[in-house]
């Protein structure tokens, strides 16, 4: 009896305050639904790229991918500006941003060091993996707030101002296999430097000659596989979510999405890019 | 619409039943795989909850190669989709 009372007195208030923000809120809600249904259109052009092509050159070389080149520019100069402006001050007793750098390298220097055997190449492994997982994370995260998106049409380009999410270069496949081919390309010469040519090259026939075609393979197959993970996650991710706000346009779902394929996938999968990366070069330095 | 012959259609719709068939079937071992990392490093962490940072790493990093098929049979599904 006592219970069904409380359950009774439990109803749910709300103050002068919040009643006025819901009534502006579901207002606003309801007048952008309206105001797109008159605007409804088919979705074209998923997943397209703004291709520029160069009056000289042949086949694949005369390609431009103008978005990709401005956006990674724009990081690497945003990143230049971060660490100039962290390292300019270090101080003993750190600021929030000093405090936040300081974790995310610790982390990745603490990874290295358990990884690799070789007390001198630690340093190295460690510029390169912690290079390549701070442009891939910020490349990730901006594709989890609405931002500029260049969309080409039947006629010309299509500037989308804050209605799609930021362009992200790691949702295009060249970035992607660009530094996974260096990846291997530094794997291969670090390995060369530590073991010395002749070693390195035995190392492809060896348990037996006849395996050098499998060793071969399984070299090629790694950057391939490497950069398609990052490009399938972060690109699918892209499409999945522009094509469930397409089937449900007048709700906030994306928002939620945005975060889930922004932040959460995006973290992760910059994570296992680089611990790739680590895991690759440390592989081939072993003996 | 313009019109295409019989042999061009069969062509087309081969592209996508064939991209299709591959990234399905493809899915399934990766999936396999990943449930069971998934479920045997839960199973460690139970047992030694103070090994729980660096398992999740080292657990990423397996979830990441056991991937790696199920990355194949996308580039097949692509090259399906969009070069051939």
């Amino acid at each position: 009896m006592k219970e069904n009372k409380d359950v009774k007195n439990r109803k749910i208030t709300f103050t002068r305050g919040e009643k006025i923000f819901l009534g502006i809120f579901v207002l606003i809600y309801i007048i952008v639904g309206i105001f797109n249904m008159k605007t409804i259109e088919p979705l074209t052009n998923v997943g397209e790229r703004w291709i520029i092509t160069l009056p000289w050159g042949e086949g694949l070389l005369n390609r431009v991918n103008p978005m990709t080149l401005i956006m990674s520019w724009s990081i690497v100069l945003a990143l230049i500006i971060l660490a100039y402006k962290v390292g300019k001050n270090f101080k003993i007793i750190p600021n929030r941003i000093q405090l936040f750098m300081e974790s995310i390298l610790e982390f990745i220097y603490s990874t290295v060091e358990d990884s690799t055997s070789k007390k001198e190449l630690v340093k190295p492994i460690f510029v390169i993996a912690a290079t390549l997982f701070l442009f891939v994370v910020v490349c990730n995260i901006i594709s989890g707030f609405p931002g500029i998106q260049v969309v080409p049409t039947d006629s010309g380009i299509k500037i989308s101002l804050f209605e799609d999410t930021w362009y992200t270069p790691t949702s295009d496949i060249n970035t992607n296999a660009t530094y996974a081919v260096m990846v291997l390309i530094i794997s291969h010469v670090f390995a060369i430097k530590v073991k010395g040519f002749g070693r390195w090259l035995k190392g492809f026939f060896e348990p037996n000659p006849i395996m050098f075609p499998m060793n071969l393979i399984g070299e090629i197959a790694k950057p391939i596989s490497h950069s398609l993970r990052l490009f399938g996650n972060i690109a699918g991710g892209g499409i999945l979510v522009l094509i469930l706000s397409y089937m449900a346009k007048y709700m906030f779902i994306p928002v939620v999405l945005w975060g889930f394929f922004g932040l959460f996938v995006g973290i992760i999968q910059a994570l296992v890019y680089s611990m790739l990366a680590i895991a690759y070069i440390s592989a081939q330095i072993e003996d | 619409m313009e019109k295409v012959d019989m042999a061009q259609a069969v062509i087309e719709a081969a592209k996508y039943i064939g991209a299709g068939i591959a990234m399905g079937f493809g899915a399934i071992g990766p999936a396999i795989g990943e449930g069971n990392i998934g479920a045997s490093a839960m199973e460690a962490m139970a047992r030694q909850p103070e090994m729980g940072g660096t398992l999740i790493t080292r657990m990423l990093l397996a979830m990441a190669v056991t991937e790696s098929t199920g990355l194949y049979s996308l580039l097949v599904a692509l090259i399906l989709l969009f070069i051939i």
